[in-house]
């Protein structure tokens, strides 16, 4: 053993605890990796067989079939009036039989809905709001298009979040099936058919789907599609498409596959109304809304004793565009890691419960285990690696070996997600790209990982301590748009 | 081996994985490049012809079709998907042209060799194309195919068979619905209605099916081929079948069919006794059928506890035409009560600004 910088009293049994919370640090390292490294296999495996069975899914059938459920798409909106008209527009002209959109004005302060009103000649009609589902905030006005000829209804209401705007929406749906969607989210336009076709082809069963979200940040869009799909210019937005890849499209694939789907992501979901309704809906107290109403579906079905499933489609995709700023980023994953803390403490007691089978044995277990303790773990291992070094406990031989496995292994875990996605859906065209990917694998390793587990760990004291909830605003810069312009691309 | 040593041994092997990891994704993206510049390559000099097939009159057509019968077995391999993503999507003679292309070129042979020969994914994309060719001579090779124990394989075999076209079957497809390799309804529904009107007498059979879904299916196809003929037996389902699943559809396949003996069914579906899914449909349906003289029934239920009863009523008497709008106002005015004037109100007003335009996504009667 080297000789410490800074003897202390009791100095070896604090180097016997650093040596054994070093080793656990490691092997926590390896454990996690591994569970992701299995899922991203799970994943791999479910593409492949999708791809093989493409050639015969039957989307134009279920495009054409008078039979195929119809959808209400909701679209919560709160001061989106830069994008809420081509948001509204592109979802119109989504591909499928028959469907309405519903855009719920949560309050905005902007123009949101005067933007609406010019765009698709509304006009506000006296309607009764069903109250199947209770929304908070007061309705102030439903519009809908002059002629009739548009399947589009907005409603305006007070602000009362995000969650209490899809329970208004989910309440005036007039459809079997709830597609929720941000209204900053791009939709491809056989994403609504591909998404219902778990629904078609095992209706007594799915309750829900949950869709891709790919980042947008770098594509092109064209008329409110995404037109060409490029590798984020910057460094942290091509991080996080990595990070997509690897923990969105994969990671929820795989749990889809096992049968412990706990998130759909509130851009992107498809919900049997019937199934939303009889749990009341969202819950407009949880940060994380959209992770809780799927495991309080998990949790009503299980405990309801119906053969049920939720499944997560890899083929269709949302796109939404990335945070750019650490501090938009870091506002993100605070928020997130709290509504990930709120759900766990709120359903506790289906963690390591029998009774909610792969959910509660599983995926709960998982989701405590590394995910939210997760950057608490990795921030124990930021203080005490460099504590052992500075009291002789860690020599600097074995630092860099075990960073390098430690972060090595997440890089090959991501690796694997790039392969799964070149294999099956290769969306991304360019040499660049995959080259920018691969700059974007390496780099999640060297600072991002470090301050988005301090970001979570500042999200998890909020929901500990019971912080006042605080959205935050999400300035955008917007997608690169093309005018058909060849210079332009 | 000490713990240096055991680190040292997994930073070897997460070296070598990632290189291989590399590796594949390098050499993914390099054969699915040249895979795609050669296929291109070789259809290009055809893609032109197969267009001109498309769009041939007969005169030219037979060349055209010689031509591209006899093209060499690489440029064919090459052409082949482009031609069969058009035969998904033209109709008429374009389609035809495909089909006798496809069937020169031997397509619908070796689909029915692969019928018969292992492996589910060869089985299914054999009876796509069958389905796609509309081979009538594959019918009783699709058929034990619905009770295959691949889920994507029985959809396939059911679809294709609704595409052939061949009333025989029916049977079979409704014998699909129940049983531990079942198909999807949906599935069942659409394949039955494309089957043509020989089917109906057959599909009526299900009417008196022990499973309910079975009832409710041939109900529902019914219903949606027009088949008024049967009008009396579904009115007679609505009324006596004890299943709500198949009142249901007997209720929407009324109000479809626009038959006059639907009118006293669902007016008897509307009673505060009967299910409120039935309830809300039938006063759909009733809104369909376009009799003014339901009208005062439906204003009753504006003041309905059930919303989505109340709510399709409104919308259905706002169809009745002026006899259904007299009597809105009415229910205006307050005879029925403060919510019903509500009801009332929001079906005047949503009417006013729709007035004389269609509702182009949707039907009000596929509600949930």
């Amino acid at each position: 053993m080297r000789g410490a910088l800074f003897p202390v009293p009791g100095h070896e049994v604090l180097i016997q605890v650093i040596h054994v919370t070093d080793a656990a640090i490691l092997g926590y390292f390896l454990a996690i990796n591994t569970a992701y490294l299995v899922l991203v296999l799970i994943a791999a495996g479910d593409f492949a067989r999708h791809l093989r069975r493409a050639p015969f899914a039957g989307y134009d059938d279920i495009a054409a079939s008078p039979f195929t459920l119809p959808v209400s798409v909701i679209v919560p909106a709160h001061n989106e009036e830069a994008g809420i008209v081509s948001a509204v527009e592109a979802m119109l002209l989504l591909r499928y039989p028959s469907f309405e959109v519903i855009v719920v004005d949560d309050g905005s302060t902007d123009a949101t809905l005067e933007r609406l009103t010019e765009a698709f000649d509304l006009t506000e009609v006296p309607y009764v709001v069903p109250g199947e589902v209770t929304a908070r905030g007061e309705v102030e006005s439903v519009h809908l298009p002059r002629g009739g000829a548009v399947p589009l209804l907005v409603a305006r209401k007070r602000n009362g979040g995000k969650a209490d705007a899809l329970n208004l929406g989910i309440d005036l749906a007039r459809y079997p099936l709830l597609c929720m969607v941000d209204a900053d989210s791009i939709l491809d336009p056989q994403a609504l058919l591909a998404i219902a076709k778990p629904f078609a082809d095992d209706p007594l069963h799915v309750v829900a789907a949950g869709g891709v979200v790919g980042v947008a940040n770098g594509c092109t869009v064209l008329a409110g599609r995404i037109a060409q799909v490029r590798m984020p210019q910057r460094l942290l937005a091509r991080i996080q498409t990595v990070e997509y890849l690897r923990a969105f499209l994969l990671g929820r694939t795989g749990w889809s596959r096992v049968g412990g789907l706990l998130v759909i992501a509130g851009a992107f979901g498809l919900f049997r109304r019937d199934a939303v309704v009889a749990i009341g809906g969202m819950d407009p107290d949880c940060l994380g809304e959209d992770a809780e109403l799927v495991v309080r579906l998990h949790r009503h079905q299980r405990e309801h004793h119906r053969d049920y499933r939720i499944v997560f489609v890899g083929e269709p995709i949302s796109w939404s565009e990335a945070p750019e700023t650490p501090l938009i980023l870091g506002r993100q994953r605070r928020r997130w890691h709290r509504g990930l803390t709120e759900i766990l403490l709120k359903h506790r007691r289906l963690i390591g419960n029998r009774r909610y089978g792969r959910v509660g044995m599983l995926a709960l277990p998982f989701y405590v285990l590394f995910e939210l303790l997760a950057p608490v773990v990795e921030l124990s291992g930021l203080v005490l690696v460099p504590l052992g070094l500075l009291l002789g406990a860690v020599d600097l031989t074995f630092l860099w070996r075990f960073l390098l496995v430690a972060y090595g292994y997440a890089m090959v875990v991501s690796l694997a997600a790039l392969v799964a996605e070149e294999y099956a859906f290769h969306r991304y065209p360019r040499w660049r790209d995959l080259g920018g990917a691969l700059v974007g694998a390496l780099a999640e390793n060297i600072g991002y990982r470090q301050f988005t587990a301090w970001w979570r760990v500042r999200g998890m004291w909020d929901a500990l301590r019971g912080a006042p909830q605080v959205w935050g605003a999400m300035s955008r810069r917007g997608f690169t748009v093309d005018t058909g312009d060849e210079d332009a691309r | 081996m000490s713990s240096l040593g055991l680190l040292d041994v997994a930073a070897g092997v997460l070296a070598v994985a990632g290189a291989v990891l590399l590796a594949v994704l390098v050499g993914l993206r390099v054969r699915r490049q040249v895979r795609q510049v050669r296929a291109e390559r070789a259809a290009e000099p055809h893609r032109a012809r197969l267009l001109a097939l498309l769009c041939a009159e007969d005169d030219e057509r037979a060349g055209i079709l010689d031509t591209l019968a006899e093209l060499d077995d690489h440029s064919w391999t090459a052409l082949e998907p482009v031609a069969q993503v058009f035969l998904g999507k033209v109709t008429g003679q374009a389609s035809s042209s495909l089909v006798e292309l496809f069937e020169r070129r031997g397509l619908a042979e070796r689909a029915m060799s692969d019928l018969g020969r292992e492996g589910r994914i060869r089985r299914a994309r054999a009876a796509e194309t069958l389905g796609q060719l509309r081979h009538q001579a594959a019918v009783g090779a699709l058929l034990p195919l619905l009770r295959d124990a691949d889920p994507d394989l029985r959809v396939v075999a059911a679809r294709a068979l609704g595409r052939m076209g061949d009333a025989s079957a029916v049977p079979a497809l409704l014998g699909a619905l129940h049983g531990r390799f079942a198909v999807p309804p949906s599935v069942v529904v659409l394949a039955l209605t494309a089957l043509g009107p020989d089917s109906q007498p057959l599909v009526a059979e299900g009417l008196d099916a022990s499973q309910p879904l079975v009832r409710a299916v041939a109900v529902e196809v019914l219903g949606a081929v027009g088949a008024t003929a049967w009008a009396p037996r579904i009115a007679l389902a609505l009324t006596t079948d004890p299943h709500p699943e198949v009142q249901i559809r007997a209720a929407r396949a009324l109000g479809s069919l626009g038959a006059p003996q639907a009118l006293e069914p669902l007016l008897d579906a509307l009673g505060p006794d009967r299910p409120e899914s039935l309830r809300a449909v039938a006063a759909g349906s009733l809104g369909r059928l376009g009799d003014p003289g339901v009208a005062g029934r439906l204003g009753e239920l504006l003041g309905d506890p059930v919303p989505r009863v109340a709510a399709t009523a409104a919308r259905s008497m706002a169809r009745l035409g002026q006899g259904g709008e007299w009597e809105l106002r009415r229910v205006l005015g307050g005879i029925h009560g403060d919510r019903a004037a509500r009801q009332a109100g929001a079906a005047l007003a949503q009417a006013a600004i729709s007035k004389g335009r269609a509702r182009p996504a949707g039907d009000p009667t596929v509600e949930t």
